[in-house]
């Protein structure tokens, strides 16, 4: 989940903050001291995340474009330089632009806005957004909620008394509302000096940017685990099941399947899970710090020796083609891959499944998967040929079961067509020309439209006048019967339709009749 | 954020059954189409024409045919993103009696059911006495049906319990007639406000009935081709808290099912993507091929992302308009406008002017009054050449369920039928120029039909860390090759739900059983394994982890050991010999002790599950070869003792709890060893951890990476003279019968400060 950052470097990010004694400081350099500590933070312990730097006032500028590289984002901060008057509508617009061109609008993102809580006066300060948030056209909307899923973090660099002395709390909470209320306004406790702002983003940090541990488990066989970026509670219905769920510390693998199986499935989300040492010893590794310098690169080079399960699980995922699936929680299910990236670095990847006992079809009821063992035959067979998936459902759906449709009067002839063709063709076409007959009657009959059984009685009717001379004495006989019959229907009382359909089929042989004229083929060109 | 029980879990469907739907629609279907061969002297059939009733019907199956196509009855979620509701369709038929033709039982759900059910009431019968008839009576029974409880809602609300009331209660009423006047259309309106008030009084008294939140009324007015209507058309609009209204006028025939067609993507979010430049070949002239077009339905989340971009991202707003073909499909008269809005508002798109115009929610409702006024509008995919990728796992954020459009029509059976036959595809957007992007692909699950949405945007997690750089990834020999046995072997199959286990597990649970049994003793690394190397063990081990084992099973596992015995007896080498073993007699004694004890330790890891795995344990103690020292003997047997004292503790217990006691108590000990060839490795003048290949020169004695870091002067001193010395005299035997270095090192000063010394000191986990 990509982060945007948004720093307000407007003139009142200059207004100093009185300190007893000692040096003097600017609210802007409260903000960029909590902002440093933020991206020290993540280039050590969440350095996957992409960031990217934005400075606004009226106007606003992309400083540093999405990146991992912290030490930029770090020194762009030094050297900012102060503006004009606060614009958030416009920065805003602004966000969405970046992020929208980079990542697409599917890709959920974190906006952290910092600021002083002076939202700028008259024309394009929040307070008036706001209020003309109703009386706009379509050309100039407020840039909120953003297209993609957002998270929306404020940060005040000010205390909460402060902001509610004048609207701006109540501005500010009106646009984490908008974003779609998924975020917090944080604001500083006690004095404004450099230990409250590390404690604001301290718990900015704690709540949006601290990575997700978890242990992955095959029976007894196990591997701590970082899960990056970090699974989101989901919330299902907010009718049935308000309570968003979330994933589960304990990720549980059940069993496995083929890729072929699981056949691309649709994922809320992707995440890499990345194996981590957790080092307990580090208390009792002695008390000097030198030990500790010269300790570090021996711990990671035996981290990187010592066997981990994930590794293992890894290169047999992508030697076998085959995915874990997971369980994240309860009615919860993902699954494990190898994932390639086009430098050939491979990873193990988490995929994480719709939250639900069913979340593909293909693969039914995923608490209803058991082991092959308990099968009496192998379901994929002995020499590994065959396969229990996909499960088939119970009812074929309409295009795999050759329904009747008459909406457009093509259909209608088509049908009417093909009846006639095979009656021409009697007695050799005997089988196939009852088969399409009754297909006809039926429909007919459900929908009412007996005038259609006595058009194609007398069409029929025609056809047995029609017969050569040479013809086989036996087309006739069906001919009449079948015009017979469709009459008869095309009268006949409910209690008779109920029990009229055509059930004569004299002749159950013969060849299978080819639809010369009306087979498509999809042109294979490979 | 969906919810489950919205106002489209329960549709009913009133059809008028009064004598006047007997009149016919007017609208003329040629179906006698003469070849010319044949022309001569034949007359034509004169042209058929439906009813109305025909009309209604044909046209409101149609409804339901998309309907189950994209939601079945028996899915109760079917795809990711909007979950989906079971969506059923109570269909009721109204004349002066009513006939209720399903339940919203899950399998009364399908269109067969409704043919049969429609062809036992028939057509209506035109001299029956209009006066008799009324839709009112379907109307109040289409009422008593939304307040009568699916199963679904039976569920949900028993397993919700306290907070049964979540589960809410609302419907949708269809109603096919052709009404009087709008004085008329009030009436029905008013009286079914009136039956819906009364039958919520009913229902708070009743388990099985529930009373009505929110009901949309749809009354579909259907009059003849070239009649003027009586009826007018009405947007939706509040009756009451409880009811909304909307009046459709249409003409029967196509009219209606265009109507109904877009009633359907209305109430059910469904969307339309024509899949185009599709090639097909007719059989008859297989040399030319020539491209068809096909229309599908499906969820409109499949095109979330072109619905959501737009506003600011310019590529975006090319690529939206470029997507949307906008298709004048009839020219009802106030179409004209709506169709000029629309026109003007693509071009404003195609010259993508950068100003943040035209939002999302523009587009959707400039779709909606479209549709409304007989526009079709469709996004438009590209065919991409098949390849084949079942083996390729896409990065797929949906999948939809399809239904054609046109179902039976000639393309579209072509289409379906070439992805029922297990073929994929992938769908472009069409561009003018640029890259390809493929953002779609159609592929068949089982029978059914699913348009996965791929992700086409820029990845966040690109370019991480390799594997082979992280934890454990500096490591050569894993098992790869066994682990992917083990996958195998523990693959997953459906389980028939109505299959019982005795101990009441669900499969998959019974699946993590197998799983933890399989993985009690597994070594990851080859060099930490003698037994999982030797082919002789093998029989052995594939039966020791089962649940239960026969008496044959105990037999081949019996057999197994007296062969391990065999071949010490005869004193067959070891695949531990690779393991840095030179010579012959004792040391051959100690690489079988070793292999006895993994052995051994692998079995204790199930003896307590049955009695029979406690005999293969049994038949192990008994066979093995007994240590060549007195010494050496009494040492294990006072470990072996401790171990079995603790196996005996817990294998006695048969819980679950207690057998996952067991494996963490076997995990300790497993962890133990490895700690203690850790704490060989940390030491600078320990022998380097054994290789699989024999220590044969003196190069690989200097381990390579203590090369690189800090290497004090003694370390260096004893590499080299150890290096020197290893040369010159036999290896010391502890290091020789050692595997992995764990077993034998540091075991005087384990007497010495108790056994737990280096446990407790030091967990790894």
């Amino acid at each position: 989940m990509p982060t945007v950052v948004l720093m307000d470097v407007s003139l009142s990010m200059t207004r100093p903050v009185s300190v007893d004694g000692s040096e003097e400081f600017q609210r802007k350099n409260l903000a960029v001291h909590g902002l440093n500590m933020l991206f020290e933070h993540m280039a050590s312990n969440y350095r996957l995340e992409f960031t990217s730097l934005m400075a606004f006032s009226s106007l606003w500028d992309l400083l540093v474009p999405f990146t991992r590289d912290y030490n930029t984002l770090q020194e762009a901060l030094s050297n900012l330089e102060d503006y004009d008057k606060t614009c958030v509508e416009s920065a805003l617009q602004g966000v969405s632009n970046v992020v929208q061109q980079e990542w697409g609008s599917a890709c959920p993102c974190q906006v952290v806005l910092v600021t002083d809580g002076s939202l700028g006066i008259g024309k394009g300060s929040l307070r008036h957004s706001l209020q003309t948030l109703k009386h706009r056209g379509d050309d100039k909307k407020f840039p909120l909620p953003f297209p993609f899923p957002t998270k929306m973090y404020i940060m005040c660099v000010a205390n909460a008394e402060e902001l509610q002395m004048t609207d701006a709390m109540d501005n500010l909470e009106e646009l984490l509302r908008l974003s779609g209320g998924d975020g917090q306004i944080f604001s500083m406790e006690g004095p404004l000096c450099m230990k409250s702002v590390q404690a604001m983003f301290g718990r900015l940090i704690d709540y949006a940017y601290s990575p997700f541990h978890a242990v992955l488990h095959c029976g007894n066989l196990s591997s701590d685990v970082q899960v990056f970026p970090r699974p989101e509670p989901v919330v299902l219905d907010e009718e049935v099941e308000p309570m968003p769920r979330s994933v589960s510390t304990d990720l549980e693998i059940i069993g496995f399947i083929e890729i072929g199986d699981i056949s691309s499935p649709p994922v809320i989300s992707r995440h890499l899970v990345l194996p981590i040492a957790v080092n307990k010893e580090v208390d009792e590794v002695g008390t000097g710090a030198t030990d500790e310098l010269e300790e570090e690169p021996s711990a990671s080079q035996m981290a990187g020796k010592s066997p981990n399960f994930c590794v293992l699980l890894h290169g047999s995922l992508k030697v076998e083609g085959m995915v874990a699936l997971v369980q994240l929680g309860p009615e919860w299910y993902g699954m494990l891959y190898s994932q390639a990236d086009s430098k050939k670095k491979s990873n193990l990847m988490l995929s994480v499944f719709d939250p639900g006992a069913e979340p593909l079809p293909w693969l039914g009821k995923i608490s209803h998967l058991g082991p092959v063992s308990e099968a009496a035959e192998n379901p994929y067979g002995e020499d590994d040929n065959k396969s229990p998936f996909p499960v088939q459902p119970q009812v074929k759906r309409s295009y795999a079961q050759n329904v009747t449709v008459w909406i457009k009067a093509s259909g209608l002839q088509t049908d009417v067509q093909k009846i006639l063709r095979n009656a021409r063709k009697l007695p050799d076409k005997t089988q196939t020309f009852y088969k399409e007959l009754n297909r006809l009657r039926k429909a007919a009959l459900a929908f009412g439209f007996w005038e259609l059984l006595k058009g194609v009685a007398d069409l029929l009717e025609r056809e047995c006048t029609l017969l050569p001379d040479s013809a086989h004495p036996d087309a006739a006989f069906q001919l009449s019967h079948a015009a017979q019959q469709l009459k008869l229907a095309s009268t006949a009382t409910s209690e008779l339709v109920k029990n009229g359909l055509i059930y004569n089929s004299l002749y159950l042989c013969g060849p299978r009749w080819r639809q010369h004229l009306f087979v498509l083929n999809i042109v294979r060109c490979l | 954020i969906p919810k489950m029980f919205s106002v489209s879990h329960k549709t009913v469907f009133v059809v008028d059954h009064c004598p006047y739907m007997a009149e016919s629609s007017r609208q003329q279907v040629e179906c006698d189409v003469l070849t010319k061969s044949r022309a001569q002297g034949v007359i034509p059939l004169a042209p058929v024409s439906k009813s109305l009733w025909t009309c209604a019907v044909e046209c409101s199956m149609e409804y339901c045919r998309i309907l189950y196509d994209i939601y079945p009855k028996d899915k109760l979620v079917s795809s990711f993103f909007l979950h989906l509701f079971i969506l059923q369709v109570n269909y009721i038929v109204s004349d002066s009696e009513f006939h209720i033709l399903n339940s919203w039982r899950r399998e009364d759900q399908s269109t067969h059911e409704l043919m049969s059910a429609l062809a036992a009431v028939g057509p209506p019968n035109p001299r029956e006495d209009p006066e008799c008839c009324s839709i009112l009576h379907g109307l109040v029974a289409a009422v008593e049906a939304l307040c009568k409880i699916t199963e679904l809602q039976h569920e949900r609300r028993t397993t919700l319990m306290d907070t049964a009331d979540r589960v809410a209660n609302r419907g949708r009423i269809i109603c096919l007639t052709n009404a009087k006047s709008d004085t008329h259309v009030r009436m029905l309106e008013d009286c079914i406000q009136e039956t819906i008030l009364e039958q919520n009084k009913l229902a708070a008294g009743s388990d099985r009935l529930m009373a009505i939140q929110q009901c949309d009324l749809v009354l579909v007015h259907i009059h003849p081709q070239g009649e003027d209507t009586l009826v007018s058309d009405r947007p939706k609009k509040e009756i009451s808290s409880l009811l909304t209204s909307e009046v459709h006028s249409v003409r029967a025939g196509r009219h209606l099912a265009t109507k109904l067609n877009i009633l359907v993507q209305q109430h059910f979010d469904l969307a339309s993507t024509t899949i185009t430049n599709i090639p097909m070949k007719e059989e008859q002239h297989a040399n030319t091929s020539a491209n068809y077009d096909v229309e599908l339905l499906h969820h409109r989340d499949a095109h979330l992302e072109f619905f959501k971009s737009g506003g600011s991202s310019d590529i975006n707003l090319n690529k939206f308009a470029y997507m949307i073909r906008i298709t004048v499909k009839s020219s009802e008269h106030n179409g004209t406008n709506v169709c000029f809005k629309v026109h003007q508002f693509v071009f404003k798109k195609l010259k993508t002017d950068m100003s943040p115009l035209c939002c999302a929610g523009d587009l959707h409702m400039a779709g909606t009054s479209t549709r409304e006024n007989g526009l079709k509008e469709t996004i438009t995919l590209k065919w991409c050449t098949p390849r084949t990728n079942s083996i390729e796992l896409h990065y797929c954020t949906g999948a939809y369920r399809i239904s054609p459009t046109d179902v039976n029509s000639r393309p579209s059976s072509c289409l379906t039928n070439f992805l029922l036959n297990g073929r994929s595809v992938l769908l472009e957007q069409p561009r003018k120029s640029g890259s390809k992007v493929i953002s779609h692909m159609l592929s068949s699950h089982g029978g059914e039909i699913f348009l996965h949405v791929l992700n086409s945007n820029r990845s966040t997690l690109e370019d991480p860390p390799s594997i082979s750089e992280g934890c454990g990834g500096r490591v050569t020999d894993y098992r790869i090759t066994d682990f992917g046995e083990f996958m195998r072997e523990n693959r997953l199959t459906p389980v028939s739900e109505s299959s019982h286990d005795p101990s009441g597990k669900l499969p998959a649970e019974r699946a993590k059983a197998q799983l933890e049994r399989y993985t009690r003793y597994w070594p990851m690394i080859i060099s930490q394994t003698t037994i999982f190397n030797m082919q002789a063990v093998v029989p052995l081990a594939n039966l020791i982890v089962k649940e239960t084992l026969s008496d044959e099973d105990v037999l081949t596992c019996q057999k197994t050991v007296y062969n391990l015995v065999d071949m010490e007896r005869k004193n067959d080498p070891l695949p531990i010999s690779t393991v840095g073993s030179r010579g012959k007699g004792p040391k051959r004694d100690e690489q079988y002790r070793i292999m006895w004890n993994e052995l051994e330790t692998l079995v204790k890891t199930h003896a307590g599950d049955t009695d029979r795995h406690q005999r293969v344990l049994d038949c192990i103690i008994a066979c093995r070869s007994k240590p060549p020292e007195e010494e050496e003997r009494k040492k294990r047997g006072r470990k072996r003792e401790d171990r079995e004292d603790k196996a005996e503790k817990n294998g006695s217990k048969e819980t679950e709890d207690k057998s996952w006691q067991d494996s963490e108590r076997l995990k300790g000990l497993l962890d133990k060893d490895e700690q203690e060839s850790e704490v060989i490795k940390d030491s600078p003048d320990s022998p380097e951890p054994l290789n699989k290949k024999p220590r044969l020169s003196t190069e690989e004695v200097q381990p390579p990476e203590r090369a690189k870091g800090p290497v004090s002067l003694l370390t260096m001193w004893t590499n080299r003279i150890t290096a020197a010395n290893s040369r010159k005299h036999q290896e010391f035997i502890g290091r020789v019968s050692s595997v992995n270095n764990k077993f034998e090192l540091y075991q005087q000063l384990k007497d010495e400060n108790g056994m737990d010394v280096h446990e407790n000191g030091k967990a790894t986990r």
